[in-house]
């Protein structure tokens, strides 16, 4: 046991900690939480590297190292990324919604806080968070001497005036799926140049990390920042400024040589939008590209194999999810048995798929709610694995009236893997006596159509109408949005019209709560319900997978795909 | 000589005037095909269903911001009124506002046709002469093992699907090789000859499509040249093989051939959809397929318009060579 570290950490317990924060060193003390769940809890609790490290060193942990990418390589030469697919719609910050989009806006864009690979918040744009007892106000202090890519330094109006467009109901922002119900416009105040002071509609635990990267369109734009100009460049703080961009085409950055964070050793980033896979695997075989945003199974087997070629992965929370219309009149009767859903979740080789669709690059779901064992702190690691049962799920199925099955149609998008495993939910469905036939649709057709209205008040759109569908459900590193927007009654993206009080009130306890043994209990109480409810089936978690030539160094993997390259070279 | 052009005057006095007015009347009907053609695109982009505004902004936004949107761009005027502003907007050049990115329709589609030009361009110039060189040598020697070689080959590749014979020539020539860029698009700032150099592998495969059809259509005409009366009076004369191939054979085939590549230009500025996404190349094709899957309707009327116009000047263009090379064709048509 580190001396010096046990002296630091008591001080801090007996002049400054909560007790929150002393619970959550007594957790660690008492093997409750591994080294990660700290680090990862006490980063959004705002502990600061000093108190981390020292807590690590106390408690006979191995000394902190937060996620550092090495720098092993040689300053200058240019990166030629090729994104896939272009972005689609305005290239402004608050509208991001797509890959293409967020992945372009990283290179340049900078947050209050980054979410690291392994789950941890580093200060980015904030150099430290604090919150209040109850988690209803979150202060932070920001970064002095920034300044951003057109002269103009960084202060609190830069937070205020991003935060206000980001909240703003009327503006379009896509941030709202993070912020609706937890921050207002106006909930953001400077009370000094140099910190802001956000106050919550209900209290969140989990605040920091909606400041995050993992909230993508919150790029810490300047004060006087004009709608349309982002694409115009030197708008950002990061490593690279944005210095032409052309709409389904490419992108060109160059180095930012007044960023706070050092010399990026890359000259300049250059990027080629792809709308083939094919065509980027090619390119970056051929030596016309360095990197691949993204690859898919199916076109980039040629990568795995390639010597000339390195794969990075980042664990990530993206999965799918297969949602079952519980209510509503559009739902089908028997889906709204609960036993037949079971019967469908029971019928899928979850480990099959994983193998088949990912190579492994995915972890097996268990259909208690979009919760990652290995990125979620507080996901419930005890509840029973659900494995593949064909006689159980018959036996349900024969229980709940239906013993020769039924025939619904299963809805998903032309979108990644998404149409395989339609077809092999199809397919093992098929073995208990369930005809599924297939309804693949365009990735816009899928999400078309009304939100409201109608016969259902859930408009027109195939997501939230179809009996049966998959969907796509990017990274979050906590689940808060995605367990209020999906499984709180009348929730803006619960496809499966899923409606349970109970759960209602564990996921609103759950988001107040601010001990993480409190928010470990409410979750594994939704966990089990949901898995015996099951309005919805998680069949796997899937890693971040990218590809890069052998010549990339010094490049981390982002469970979103950002690209950060601040430390990145080539030579 | 056969009867294909019985119904017209061979011994027609040629005038000024009749040149003219066969001109004229070629550009009237290409005017009224454009006119039909814009309303056919305009109509056909504005009936489709779904609101303008709720595609563009998602299922999530406001009523108001549709509203806000649709009002913006326009969209919620009579759409004849919406008709005739886009229209002569685009005799004048102003293309409109890009739906999807908030930019002008021109300052995207101008790039992606000089593009798709450039393309064009060094696909024409390796296949016209390869094409009709292949079809000259398999019509001379008619049912020879040259005639059979030529003819299979250039079937069997206007027979496979495009993106088979690209996906081939990348593997070949660009990965295994390492002969050619896979990538249409060279380096920015990139000379003339590195243009030419990423654009050879996507043209290869252009010729490899082509080849086929155009030799053929050669091929079968120089068969009907060779076995013509003035071939066979050129060679009594006492002409030589290469003055009556030169002089006679060759200019005679190459009539139907101009037809030929003319619709083909069309194809190779605005039809190249597979190839373009394949080589990771911004033409209009390209362009035009994004604006269609996105809902990017400003820029999906300008585009197939723009093409239709290609198509249009291309045919023209064949119409007036034609009619320099076979002055019975102008006389005909200008009755």
């Amino acid at each position: 046991m580190d001396r010096e570290a046990r002296r630091l950490l008591d001080e801090y317990r007996q002049n400054e900690a909560d007790p929150v924060e002393n619970a959550l060193f007594d957790d660690l003390a008492a093997g409750e939480l591994t080294r990660l769940d700290f680090l990862q809890r006490g980063t959004v609790l705002g502990l600061s590297a000093t108190t981390l490290g020292a807590a690590l060193g106390a408690l006979g942990h191995a000394p902190l190292a937060l996620g550092a990418t090495s720098h092993v390589g040689q300053a200058g030469g240019r990166l030629r990324v090729g994104i896939i697919p272009a972005p689609v719609g305005d290239l402004e910050p608050h509208l991001f919604k797509d890959h293409g989009r967020l992945v372009t806006g990283s290179i340049c864009g900078e947050f209050l806080t980054k979410s690291r690979q392994n789950g941890t918040l580093a200060p980015e744009l904030a150099v430290s968070w604090k919150r209040n007892a109850d988690a209803t106000q979150w202060a932070f202090n920001l970064r002095r001497g920034v300044k951003f890519a057109n002269g103009k330094p960084f202060t609190a109006d830069d937070v205020v005036a991003t935060f206000n467009r980001l909240t703003d109901p009327n503006g379009g922002s896509e941030a709202l799926s993070a912020f609706k119900g937890v921050l207002s416009p106006g909930g953001a105040k400077k009370v000094g140049d140099y910190t802001v002071v956000f106050t919550l509609e209900a209290p969140n635990a989990n605040f920091p990390y909606l400041t995050s990267s993992t909230t993508y369109q919150a790029i810490i734009l300047p004060s006087n920042y004009t709608l349309g100009s982002f694409a115009k460049g030197r708008q950002t703080t990061g490593p690279f400024n944005l210095v032409s961009y052309t709409p389904g085409v490419g992108a060109r950055f160059e180095r930012n040589a007044q960023w706070w964070g050092g010399r990026a050793l890359l000259d300049g980033v250059d990027v080629t939008y792809y709308s083939e896979d094919a065509a980027a695997v090619a390119g970056l075989l051929g030596g016309q590209i360095d990197m691949m945003s993204q690859i898919s199974f199916t076109s980039g087997k040629a990568l795995f194999k390639s010597p000339k070629v390195q794969i990075f992965s980042a664990p990530s929370a993206g999965h799918r999810q297969i949602s079952m219309l519980t209510s509503t009149v559009a739902a089908n009767k028997a889906l709204k048995d609960r036993r037949v859903r079971q019967a469908i979740a029971l019928s899928l080789d979850r480990p099959q798929l994983v193998k088949q669709l990912f190579n492994g690059f995915a972890e097996v779901g268990n259909d208690g709610g979009p919760l990652s064992p290995s990125i979620h702190v507080v996901a419930d690691k005890s509840v029973p694995a659900r494995k593949q049962d064909l006689v159980q799920a018959k036996k349900l199925l024969a229980q709940a009236g239906y013993p020769r099955g039924f025939k619904e149609t299963l809805t998903a998008p032309i979108f990644q893997e998404i149409p395989q495993l339609a077809q092999i939910v199809s397919a093992s469905v098929k073995k208990i006596g369930i005809e599924m036939p297939l309804n693949l649709i365009t990735y816009t057709a899928y999400y078309a159509g009304t939100y409201s209205g109608g016969a259902t008040g859930r408009g027109t759109n195939p997501w939230l109408n179809s009996p049966i569908d998959i969907t796509d459900w990017a990274h979050r590193a906590v689940p808060n949005v995605v367990l209020t927007s999906a499984f709180v009654t009348g929730g803006p993206w619960n496809a499966a019209a899923y409606s349970n009080k109970k759960v209602d009130g564990l996921i609103k306890s759950f988001n107040g709560a601010v001990a993480i043994k409190d928010q470990k209990k409410y979750i594994a109480q939704i966990m089990r319900i949901l898995q015996n409810d099951t309005p919805v089936i998680f069949p796997y978690f899937f890693k971040w997978v990218l590809a890069g030539s052998t010549r990339v160094k010094g490049f981390q993997a982002d469970a979103l795909g950002m690209l950060f390259l601040g430390k990145t070279s080539v030579r | 000589m056969s009867g294909r052009w019985s119904t017209q005057r061979p011994d027609a006095p040629q005038t000024g005037a009749q040149i003219y007015r066969f001109l004229l009347k070629r550009l009237g009907y290409a005017l009224i095909t454009l006119f039909i053609l814009s309303v056919l695109v305009f109509a056909s982009a504005s009936l489709l269903p779904g609101d303008i505004g709720r595609n563009i902004l998602g299922g999530l936004a406001s009523e108001r911001d549709v509203a806000i949107f649709n009002h913006n761009a326009g969209v919620d005027r009579p759409i004849v009124v919406q008709y005739l502003d886009w229209i002569s907007g685009f005799v004048r050049g102003d293309l409109g506002t890009s739906l999807q990115y908030n930019v002008p329709v021109s300052s995207l589609l101008g790039p992606a046709f000089i593009n798709s030009l450039k393309l064009a361009a060094v696909a024409f110039v390796l296949v016209v002469p390869l094409s009709i060189l292949g079809g000259l040598v398999a019509g001379l020697r008619r049912g020879s093992l040259t005639d059979r070689a030529i003819t299979i080959t250039g079937i069997s590749f206007t027979a496979i699907p495009e993106f088979v014979t690209a996906i081939v020539l990348i593997l070949v020539l660009g990965l295994w090789l390492g002969w050619l860029p896979v990538s249409a698009t060279a380096p920015e700032g990139s000379n003339v000859a590195t243009q030419i150099e990423y654009l050879l592998l996507p043209s290869f495969a252009l010729v490899l499509i082509l080849f086929g059809y155009i030799a053929r259509i050669t091929r079968a005409s120089v068969i009907e040249s060779v076995d013509a009366d003035y071939t066979r009076t050129a060679y009594l004369k006492g002409l030589t093989s290469r003055q009556v191939v030169g002089g006679h054979v060759l200019r005679n085939s190459l009539l139907p051939t101009i037809a030929v590549v003319a619709t083909q230009v069309g194809y190779l500025i605005g039809g190249l959809l597979v190839i373009e996404k394949l080589f990771n190349y911004n033409g209009i094709g390209l362009r035009i397929y994004t604006a269609a899957q996105n809902k990017d309707y400003t820029m999906l009327q300008s585009g197939v318009l723009l093409v239709g116009v290609v198509y249009l000047v291309a045919t023209l263009v064949a119409d007036v060579l034609y009619s320099v090379l076979n002055p019975r064709i102008r006389y005909g048509s200008a009755e």
